[in-house]
């Protein structure tokens, strides 16, 4: 799928060409043209096994994209921003992933309606922008690469500012419509009445952030349904009931961090809930620490997460009669096949600020898990010791 | 001819860069009300896109520039790496924009000179005309 930024890289010149001589010269400073770029190089030291698709085979085609950002401003108080992103990576669709109007009735208060990105955790609207953080990448035991999309909705931010603090208050609400990978599967998503509250506080040297995010999603998987149906039918509920496609979505998320000229701490923890058959309870956490040492910052992480699917029902008696030792087998086999990705890694890391605007990091992660838990990684070999070294280089650049 | 260019180049920049003499900063503002006086952590938050009670819109100095550097360790307690990656991700969640750069300190103040409402900062002890309101001053 390389092919993608060649062509997103024409389509944004295009644009670029289109917009910039006529209304450059027009407007000046009404439109801003900005972007960014990474490219990120991956390598894993094990031949048995894949994590977030890289192998033991040097690639750069997983994590690497471009961005470009428009912003106009059409009225002293009323601005349109679009935002083009091509991925290379195959999972990643490549697209509009922001357009949406400002409104800034005062200097505290802004409103958002149009597309935007989700903002369950800290750098959940930045993740593709490597150079707004320190990591080469953001922790898949709490950033989760399947967790990510836009809204379609509004969004409020009202911000509270005195001699001690700022406060940062964002509602929003939209809906979310999208395919979407969960427990290896493709599937089309759904996700009504979403909203959510996030309040960050900046107090002297300290940021902290909570957020909560709820939404009404269903899944389209026909086969599950149907077998639910079928169950259902028999009179076996509990089973039924237990192979939701729809249900309540919750996330919770908190975070702290301190940082100086010398030095930060940040650590961030989330929680997942979902009534839904394919996504388990999730606890997720990172913590990291990070030494400044101008133009270089190095730092180690630990991050960690544990998944629990929902036990199976127990209402299908087994051994009265093969037709329904049968059907218990396959309902079981159902939640056996659900790979638990429990895991976690170590990382060490340093980001060379190149120049403003250019950053350069090289990290390397031991990411662990247990003998019977896929761990995020991909892997044919069942012996397979869910233990592996990834290594990175990422080149971030914002312009 | 190559030593005339050589001292007009060592006269421009003489002229063009303010010299100051301690590592005090100083924060000017171009208000009508003279009797606005902010404390260090008021002047961190107006720099770093706080909402503006004041009314007052930030301008800043490039990057390389050394009262910037002095103002980034005395004022904001950040590196400048640190400062352009909350910038990214201000700009690219819609949240916030950078300041407005301008190249040096005199244009600074000539910057907020004009602009009825702007405020930036320069070296502590550097000369300004009567219209500017000093609002914050720090070792």
């Amino acid at each position: 799928m390389t092919y993608r930024i060649p062509y997103l890289l024409l389509v944004s010149s295009l644009v670029w060409l289109f917009f910039t001589p006529s209304l450059y010269a027009e407007t000046n400073d009404k439109l801003q043209l900005s972007g960014f770029a990474r490219v990120v190089m991956g390598y894993l030291d094990d031949k048995d096994a894949e994590y977030l698709g890289y192998d033991n085979s040097i690639s750069v085609d997983k994590e690497s994209l471009i961005g470009l950002q428009a912003d106009y401003q059409i009225l002293d108080n009323l601005a349109i921003t679009g935002q083009l992103i091509g991925h290379t990576a195959e999972q990643r669709d490549s697209g509009i992933e922001w357009l949406y109007l400002t409104y800034t009735p005062t200097n505290s208060l802004r409103f958002k309606l149009g597309r935007q990105r989700t903002p369950f955790l800290n750098y959940s609207d930045v993740i593709d922008v490597g150079y707004a953080y320190p990591w080469a990448t953001l922790p898949q035991q709490t950033y989760p690469r399947h967790f990510f999309s836009t809204f379609d909705g509004l969004m409020a931010n009202y911000e509270i500012s005195n001699s001690l603090f700022v406060m940062d208050i964002e509602g929003y609400w939209g809906y979310f419509e999208d395919d979407v990978v969960i427990a290896e599967r493709q599937m089309k998503a759904k996700t009504d009445d979403f909203h959510g509250l996030i309040n960050t506080i900046h107090v002297n040297n300290w940021t902290f952030r909570g957020s909560y995010h709820q939404g009404k999603t269903s899944v389209e998987i026909d086969d599950i349904t149907q077998f639910s149906n079928l169950l259902s039918q028999i009179g076996f509920s509990e089973s039924a009931e237990s192979l939701a496609t729809d249900g309540t979505t919750e996330v919770f998320q908190l975070s702290a961090s301190y940082e100086t000229l010398n030095y930060f701490v940040r650590a961030e923890l989330n929680h997942i809930h979902a009534d839904l058959v394919f996504v388990p309870e999730t606890d997720g956490y990172f913590i990291s620490t990070g030494y400044n040492y101008f133009p270089f910052t190095s730092y180690i992480s630990y991050s960690k997460n544990v998944t629990e699917y929902e036990q199976p029902a127990s209402d299908i008696p087994i051994g009265l009669s093969p037709q329904l030792d049968q059907l218990a087998y396959g309902y079981l086999a159902i939640f056996d096949q659900l790979p638990v990705d429990s895991s976690e890694a170590f990382t060490l890391g340093t980001r060379w600020d190149l120049q403003a605007g250019l950053a350069l990091k090289g990290e390397v992660s031991l990411i662990r898990g247990k003998a019977d838990d896929n761990a995020f990684f991909t892997f044919d070999d069942a012996d397979f010791d869910r233990k592996a070294l990834l290594y990175l280089l990422a080149l971030e650049w914002v312009f | 001819m190559k030593t005339s260019l050589l001292l007009i180049g060592t006269i421009f920049n003489l002229t063009g860069n303010i010299c100051f003499a301690n590592d005090a900063i100083t924060v000017v503002a171009n208000t009508q009300d003279r009797s606005i006086l902010l404390n260090r952590q008021e002047v961190r938050h107006l720099f770093m896109g706080g909402a503006q009670h004041y009314g007052l819109h930030v301008i800043a100095l490039p990057p390389e520039n050394q009262t910037r550097v002095l103002f980034n360790t005395k004022v904001i307690g950040l590196t400048e790496s640190r400062i352009q990656s909350y910038w990214a991700q201000m700009r690219f969640t819609g949240r916030k924009k950078a300041p407005k750069e301008v190249d040096t300190e005199r244009l600074v103040i000539q910057y907020i000179k004009d602009n009825e409402g702007s405020v930036g900062y320069l070296p502590a002890g550097v000369s300004l005309p009567d219209e500017l309101t000093v609002i914050y001053t720090g070792l």
